[in-house]
């Protein structure tokens, strides 16, 4: 059991440590509190109003595409740390690991991920209506919905 | 530093296991058609109209059976073995299992095609999704350690959840995704604690070093290893979605898009029996008495809760659902007799349930129209006359799914029965025939609907004028429904071909060669 030890001692100044700042803060912060202080998400700027309209979320898609690198270093670096002793195996099995991050890629691609414009994708579908969400923008395109003449 | 560069140079090469690929055929099969797949269908121009697609996923898996004839034989002639040191088994059982896996997809397959069309959804990320799950599926079947069956579990897990949220504007399909995705999470941790149960017991997560520890020694405690047994039944359970883990079965299959819901019936089922009868049969084979009376409650729950609940629901998928608990029962009560027989019945039962169930929900894929709502038991009132072969084709898989003489279900069910009844489960095979009792007056009740009386007649006209036009039976539909009749129909006149196979596809544990 003793070689567990660090790892208690570890936990307990995490825990000591957090429980101090929370006790310190308490104590010795001056407390003066205004609306923009105490309103969520503070940042120091108050919001004047309301975002003004729907805009696309593409941090789904940022946290995709990092995976899809993490993952590949994650194997890759001890790879090749201990390449020479795992011989022909490792290298086979990496090249099998590498094609399928490497499709990923190019299916990531393929499909617009890492297309940030604004709408350049749009506008090769119909013009009148989309319905459909593409990658460049998850807003859909309505509005001229069954305007058909209009068009 | 001179030192350590020496050290470093004479480093002793690691033990890296010899892969045979040829016994690994299937799983690498369905896993190149799908990256494949992904690639080029995300490079090609979309919204082709030849769905070329959905032919090169059957071709795929066509491919991956092909692949498993010559290891058939092969069996066959040296008998079972194992690859990548001993973690990975090959026997006529894993191979059983791939055909059937595979047949799942090429039938779901079908029904997508038109699906998507019709639903203007486009791209090949459905089709490529269920390779991946499908060679999930194939690992499960094959896997002779629990780790990698948890990864088959994984695999196969994964892929569904987003196959489930397929359909993007459906607000239904996307609550069916979550929930499953939630549960699912839950069941595999539940798995995950039961493999490090049966390590903490048996010192191994190698199925054959488990079975050889369980064999050698008496435990003096064998609290921890029941734990293990319960946790991992938990993981299984919820796969194949057995009473008291059915919870998302209704909600999950109702949401989900129809063609989906044929593959996870049939392939994700029969992923979930694999990994059942290899790990609880095969390996815990001599701790039976130990499982046996939770898997024998858990039978007796499946079939009488699948049948009661499936009767008193009017959404017709629902009630497809609750039916396909009620089968998950019958099928585990092959995996409760622990014995050759029952595996063999278990294993024909899936192979027959695979045809009928994909079928089924083909039909309810082609009624449910565009927007995949309409499935009340209205919505089918007076389709005998509308849709004559449509109904035909559903009054056989239902037929069969009831149990009837002449269908591949009378077999199914008689054979588990035979199988409970000799390992002298008589109040099991009693309470299965009283399930089997209730759940037919459900299909009669889907029959009846379609061939309505006259005074059912007049507002189903109504109904049907306010539907709008006929139902449009897509060309690859038509084929899949074909097979799966035929499949239906054949295996319950000539069921010797199945049943004999279905006895030679005995699950062994093999340790590895070298």
């Amino acid at each position: 059991m003793a070689q567990y030890l660090p790892v208690v001692t570890l936990l307990a100044l995490a825990v000591l440590f957090a429980a101090l700042s929370f006790v310190a803060s308490r104590l010795l912060a001056p407390r003066n509190p205004t609306a923009a202080k105490s309103a969520p998400y503070e940042c120091g700027i108050v919001p004047s109003r309301e975002p003004p309209e729907r805009f696309p979320v593409r941090f789904y898609l940022v946290a995709m595409i990092f995976i899809v690198f993490d993952i590949e270093i994650i194997f890759l670096y001890p790879y090749a740390v201990i390449s020479g002793e795992l011989g022909a195996f490792g290298l086979v099995e990496m090249i099998v690991f590498v094609v399928a991050v490497f499709a990923s890629f190019v299916f990531l691609i393929a499909n617009g991920a890492l297309d940030w414009g604004p709408s350049r994708r749009l506008r090769r579908v119909d013009p009148r209506v989309s319905a459909e969400r593409t990658t460049a923008t998850t807003v859909r395109r309505v509005g001229l919905d069954g305007r058909e003449e209009a068009a | 530093m001179v030192g350590l560069l020496a050290q470093a140079g004479e480093a002793a090469r690691l033990d890296t296991p010899e892969v045979e690929w040829t016994a690994l055929a299937p799983v690498l099969v369905m896993i190149g058609g799908a990256v494949l797949l992904m690639v080029v269908a995300a490079l090609a121009p979309r919204g082709s109209r030849v769905g070329w697609h959905a032919i090169v996923t059957i071709a795929v898996a066509v491919a991956a059976i092909a692949t498993v004839v010559p290891q058939w034989n092969r069996v066959g002639d040296d008998g079972p073995f194992s690859v990548v040191a001993g973690s990975v088994g090959v026997d006529r059982f894993s191979l059983f299992l791939t055909v059937v896996i595979c047949a799942s997809v090429v039938i779901a397959t079908l029904f997508t095609d038109g699906y998507l069309r019709r639903e203007g959804l486009e791209g090949a990320e459905p089709y490529v999704l269920m390779l991946l799950s499908a060679s999930g599926g194939l690992i499960m079947a094959s896997a002779n350690d629990l780790i990698v069956m948890f990864l088959g579990l994984e695999i196969l897990s994964i892929a569904v959840y987003v196959l489930a949220g397929m359909h993007l504007r459906r607000v239904r399909s996307g609550e069916a995704a979550i929930k499953y995705f939630v549960l699912g999470a839950f069941s595999s941790a539940f798995f995950l604690y039961g493999v490090a149960m049966v390590y903490g017991a048996t010192g191994s997560t190698n199925l054959v070093e488990v079975a050889d520890f369980l064999a050698r020694n008496t435990l003096a405690d064998s609290g921890l290893l029941v734990a293990g047994f319960a946790l991992l039944l938990v993981g299984f359970g919820f796969k194949v979605a057995a009473v008291p883990f059915h919870s998302w079965t209704p909600d999950v299959y109702q949401g989900s898009p129809t063609p989906i819901v044929s593959y996870m019936a049939s392939g994700v089922k029969a992923a979930g029996f694999a990994g059942l009868l290899r790990v609880f049969v095969v390996t815990f084979g001599d701790y039976r008495l130990d499982w046996q009376p939770i898997v024998y409650w858990v039978a007796v729950l499946s079939l009488l809760v699948g049948a009661v609940l499936a009767v008193v629901q009017t959404d017709v998928k629902r009630a497809m659902a609750y039916s396909s608990i009620n089968h998950a029962g019958f099928i585990l009560m092959g995996v409760q007799a622990a014995s050759d027989r029952g595996v063999s019945a278990a294993l024909f039962y899936l192979a027959a349930y695979t045809f009928m169930v994909a079928g089924t929900f083909g039909v309810l894929t082609v009624v449910g129209r565009r927007g995949d709502g309409h499935h009340q038991l209205s919505d089918y009132a007076g389709l005998g006359r509308r849709e004559p072969l449509l109904a035909l084709a559903l009054v056989v898989f239902l037929l069969a799914q009831a149990g009837t003489p002449l269908t591949s279900g009378f077999l199914a069910k008689f054979y588990v029965i035979d199988a409970a009844i000799e390992s002298r489960s008589f109040w099991l095979a009693l309470v299965a025939m009283l399930s089997a009792v209730i759940s037919a007056f459900l299909y009669l009740r889907i029959i009846l609907a379609m061939y309505g009386s006259s005074d059912d007649a007049e507002t189903a006209d109504g109904a049907a004028a306010t539907a709008g036009p006929r139902l449009r039976v897509p060309a690859a539909a038509g084929i899949a429904l074909v097979i799966a009749v035929v499949a239906t129909i054949g295996i319950g006149l000539v069921p010797d071909p199945l049943s004999e196979t279905a006895r030679d596809a005995t699950p062994e544990l093999v340790a590895s060669g070298d």
